[in-house]
C-alpha cells in the first residue's frame, strides 16, 4: 500500500538571507496525525525553517509543498490551511479574546457565517471559556499562549506551526499547554519548534534536529528509544573493564560515580542485563530505559559540529 | 470580505476602544470651536461695514476657508499621531506576523492600515467643516468653494497619512515614526518657502511643495494637477511602505 502523502513536504529547500545560507538542502515531511519536533540550538535555522513552512518566507531553492502543491505558487492556501503561532503570541491587547479570534478566523478566510462556531470550538479546545470576554491585554502569560494557540487553530488548518509555545510558562502552565499541543495531532499535522527536549518527548512522535542550517537527524521518537541506552545505577564503583566482562554489553559510559549509560548488543534484552549484573555482584540499584536518548543524539550532533568547526 | 477591509475595520475598532482617538477628537474639536467662535465674533463686529462694501468677502472666505487652512497646518502635527501606531505599533507588539502569516500581501496590509488611519483624519476634517456649515441655517455660504477647500484639505491629509504609514512601516518605534512623519510632512509643506521669498513661483521646487497644490482648492478651484500630485505622492509613500514590509518578511 502506498503511504499517504505528507501534508507538508520540504524538498531540498534552502534559504539564503543577506548573502548567507541559513537553511540548506532541507528534506522532510509532516503527515496528518504527526507532531514533528524541530530541534536545534540557537542559530540552527529553526525560525527560518518554520517561516518557510508557515508560508512567510519562500525558499531560495527547492520546494515547500502543501498537500503536494507548491505552497508559494498559491499563498491563498497558506491563509486557509496553515495556522502559525510565533514565539510571542500576536495578540491585539485592545480586543477581547472572542473579538480577536473572530478577526483571526476572518483573516484566514473563514466565511462570516462560520466564524461564531469556529470561535466557540477554538475557545472550547483551548479551555478559554472563562476569559472569552476579557481583553487580551489583561491576560496572564499562560492564557496569552493559549489564545495564541487558539488563533492558530481557529480556522481548522491542515498544518499548525508552533514556535516555542511553552516558552516562559510556569511548570503547570507548560504541562497543560503540552497536553493541548499533543491533542492537536488528531486533526492536524503539527510542527513544534523548541530547544526544550522534554517538550519534544512529551508532545512529539517525530523529531528533526537542525544544526548550522542542515538537517542532522530525523525519525520517529519511538525508533530512538528502541536502540537506546539503559541507565544503570550500582552500589560498587566500576570501571569500563567491569562492564566489558559482560558479553551482552556493547558499551558503557559513566554518568557519575555509580551511574552508567549502558548499551546492549542487538538482540540482548534488559532482563538478561539485570541477571548478568546480579551475577557479577555489582549491587544493582536502578535499571531503566535512558529517557535522554534524544538528548544524547542532540548533544552529539552539537558537539561533533563544534569540533569540526 | 477582502483582507484590506478586514484590516481596516480591525484598525477602526482598535482605535475607538482606546481613549487616544477620542481625546484627539475632543481636543481638536475644542481648539477648532474656539477659533470658529473668535472668527464669528470678529465677523459680526464688522458685518455692517462688509455689507455696505460692494464685492466684500463673505462668511465662507472670512471664516470657513481660514479655518480649513489652519487645519491643514494642524494636520502636520495630527497625522503623525494618527499613524504612528499603525505598523510600528504592530511591530512593537509582535502582532505583525499574524498578518504576514495569514497570506495577506504587503500592499493589502499597507492599504488596510492606511484606510484605518484615514478615518480619524477624515473625522477631524468633518468636525472642522461642520462648524462653518452650521452657519448655513442663518446665512448663505459659498458651498462650492467650501467643498473645494474641504476636498483640498482631505487630499493633503490623506497624502500625509500615506507618508505616516510609510514612516510607521520603517521603524518599530511609534515615536520615531511620528517624528519622521512630522519632519517629512513639514519639509514637503515648506519646500518652496525660500524660493517664494525670492519671488520664484513657477519652478520645480514650487511644484514639489505640498502647499502649492492646496492653494487652488482654497480659492475654490479643483485642480486636476493638484489631485494628481496628491495621488502620486500618496501612492509612492504607500509603495515604499509595502516595500518595507516585503523586506521585513525576509528578515532573519
Amino acid at each position: 500500500m502506498t503511504p499517504p502523502s505528507p501534508v507538508l513536504a520540504l524538498a531540498r529547500a534552502s534559504r539564503r538571507l543577506s548573502g548567507r545560507t541559513i537553511v540548506e538542502d532541507l528534506t522532510l515531511g509532516v503527515h496528518r496525525g504527526q507532531v514533528l519536533g524541530l530541534l536545534g540550538v540557537n542559530g540552527a535555522g529553526k525560525s527560518t525553517t518554520l517561516r518557510m513552512m508557515a508560508g512567510m518566507l519562500a525558499p531560495t531553492s527547492g520546494e515547500v509543498a502543501l498537500d503536494g502543491v507548491d505552497l508559494y505558487a498559491d499563498l491563498g492556501r497558506a491563509r486557509r490551511d496553515i495556522g502559525h503561532l510565533p514565539e510571542e503570541p500576536p495578540l491585539y491587547n485592545e480586543l477581547t479574546v472572542a473579538e480577536y479570534l473572530a478577526f483571526c478566523a476572518r483573516l484566514h478566510g473563514l466565511p462570516r457565517r462560520g466564524v461564531d462556531a469556529a470561535v466557540d470550538t477554538a475557545i472550547a479546545r483551548c479551555d478559554l471559556g472563562e476569559v472569552r470576554r476579557r481583553l487580551c491585554g489583561l491576560l496572564s502569560k499562560g492564557f496569552r499562549q493559549r489564545v495564541g494557540l487558539a488563533q492558530a487553530i481557529v480556522h481548522a488548518p491542515r498544518l499548525i506551526v508552533l514556535d516555542e509555545p511553552a516558552s516562559g510558562l510556569d511548570p503547570v502552565q507548560a504541562l497543560r499547554l503540552r497536553e493541548l499541543v499533543a491533542s492537536l495531532r488528531a486533526d492536524h499535522a503539527v510542527v513544534l519548534s523548541t530547544h526544550v527536549l522534554s517538550d519534544v518527548v512529551a508532545c512529539c512522535d517525530h523529531v528533526a534536529i537542525l544544526h548550522r542550517g542542515r538537517l542532522r537527524h530525523t525519525g520517529a521518537l519511538a525508533e530512538l528509544d528502541d536502540g537506546a541506552a539503559l541507565r544503570v545505577r550500582v552500589e560498587r564503583a566500576l570501571t569500563i573493564a567491569d562492564w566489558q566482562a559482560i558479553p551482552i554489553v556493547a558499551g558503557a559510559a559513566p554518568i557519575d560515580a555509580h551511574g552508567w549509560r549502558v548499551t546492549l548488543h542487538e538482540g540482548a534484552d534488559t532482563a538478561a542485563l539485570a541477571t548478568a549484573i546480579a551475577a557479577q555482584g555489582f549491587g544493582l540499584q536502578e535499571l531503566r530505559a535512558d529517557a535522554n536518548a534524544l538528548e544524547a543524539i542532540f548533544v552529539r550532533i552539537a558537539e561533533s559540529e563544534a569540533q569540526a568547526a | 470580505m477582502s483582507a484590506i477591509l478586514l484590516i481596516t475595520r480591525n484598525e477602526w475598532r482598535r482605535q475607538f476602544v482606546q481613549p487616544f482617538a477620542w481625546i484627539v477628537l475632543a481636543l481638536v474639536g475644542a481648539l477648532l470651536a474656539w477659533q470658529f467662535l473668535v472668527a464669528v465674533d470678529v465677523f459680526m463686529k464688522h458685518a455692517g461695514k462688509l455689507a455696505s462694501t460692494p464685492g466684500a468677502p463673505g462668511i465662507t472666505e472670512l471664516i470657513a476657508v481660514p479655518m480649513l487652512q489652519s487645519l491643514s497646518n494642524l494636520m502636520l502635527l495630527l497625522v503623525p499621531l494618527a499613524t504612528m501606531q499603525s505598523l510600528a505599533g504592530e511591530r512593537r507588539a509582535h502582532t505583525l506576523p499574524l498578518l504576514l502569516a495569514a497570506g495577506v500581501g504587503s500592499m493589502r496590509i499597507v492599504l488596510g492600515k492606511y484606510l484605518g488611519s484615514l478615518l480619524l483624519v477624515v473625522l477631524i476634517v468633518a468636525l472642522a467643516v461642520a462648524m462653518p456649515l452650521s452657519l448655513s441655517a442663518g446665512t448663505s455660504l459659498d458651498l462650492g468653494r467650501l467643498a473645494a477647500a474641504t476636498l483640498g484639505v482631505v487630499l493633503q491629509a490623506a497624502t500625509l497619512t500615506a507618508i505616516g504609514i510609510a514612516c510607521s512601516a520603517w521603524t518599530a518605534h511609534p515615536a520615531l515614526a511620528a517624528a519622521a512623519t512630522l519632519v517629512t510632512g513639514s519639509l514637503l509643506a515648506m519646500l518652496d518657502l525660500g524660493a517664494r521669498f525670492q519671488g520664484v513661483e513657477n519652478a520645480l521646487v514650487n511644484w514639489l511643495a505640498m502647499s502649492t497644490h492646496l492653494e487652488p482648492f482654497l480659492r475654490g478651484i479643483v485642480s486636476s494637477v493638484a489631485v494628481a500630485y496628491y495621488v502620486l505622492v500618496a501612492a509612492f509613500a504607500l509603495a515604499l511602505g509595502a516595500r518595507r514590509l516585503d523586506t521585513l518578511r525576509t528578515r532573519a
